[in-house]
């Protein structure tokens, strides 16, 4: 069975009182980016992820996890 | 750090991109229905054959680039960012196997009914490059309705 990645991205970007839009400018990217991480249809790359951890000021695994 | 108008800008722009890649490989697919169900002697004019190899360039690029040259590059950066690379990446794939299970169908059935070079090569490539395109819009504008 194919590994499945979560994450916790709403509740950070909600903890930080940003919108998708918001964190897809500090990173870079679309807001169609964000909302797909965010449900889990996107796998985002490890550049991606570390760019999201960094602008969320927490660690990638903090962030992201894998479910065994 | 991008401004917030690009983002929306570019989100405005990915979902019009969606909806005009779907348009524009129905009316290919339609075009090219009107090509093949009118004579033979009749439908190889110049005129024809050179629309449908400019719409074809046409799409080829849309789907190489992902389209709005002309715009700047840092909304462009945002269109063509992480997912829709992806997705046009899934795209071309999708192309490429309607491609060859095109040529393959076309193949067979040349053995029972001639078919001439250039009617495979029109059917073939209408085929693979419809279906990436459209593979494309879907598959953006999928992204774009989530959540």
């Amino acid at each position: 069975m194919a590994d499945v990645l979560l994450n916790r991205l709403r509740e950070a970007r909600d903890a930080k009182g940003w919108t998708q839009a918001e964190l897809a400018a500090r990173v870079g990217v679309s807001r169609k980016t964000v909302n797909t991480v965010e449900n889990r249809v996107f796998t985002p790359s490890a550049t991606l992820a570390i760019k999201l951890a960094e602008a969320l000021e927490l660690n990638v695994e903090q962030l992201f996890w894998i479910e065994r | 750090m991008h401004d917030v108008h690009d983002v929306e800008q570019a989100e405005r722009m990915g979902r019009a991109r969606s909806r005009i890649f779907f348009v524009l490989a129905m009316v290919f697919f339609a075009g090219q229905s009107a090509y093949f169900a009118s004579s033979p002697a009749t439908r190889d004019s110049h005129a024809r054959i050179g629309a449908w190899l400019i719409l074809v360039i046409l799409m080829l690029l849309l789907l190489a680039t992902g389209g709005f040259l002309l715009k700047g590059r840092k909304v462009r950066n945002l269109l063509n960012d992480e997912t829709s690379r992806h997705n046009r990446l899934a795209a071309q794939a999708m192309g490429f196997w309607v491609t060859i299970v095109s040529a393959l169908v076309v193949y067979v059935e040349s053995i029972f009914d001639p078919v001439t070079f250039n009617e495979a090569i029109h059917i073939i490539v209408t085929l693979g490059v419809g279906a990436a395109l459209i593979s494309f819009a879907v598959r953006e504008r999928r992204a774009h309705r989530i959540g």
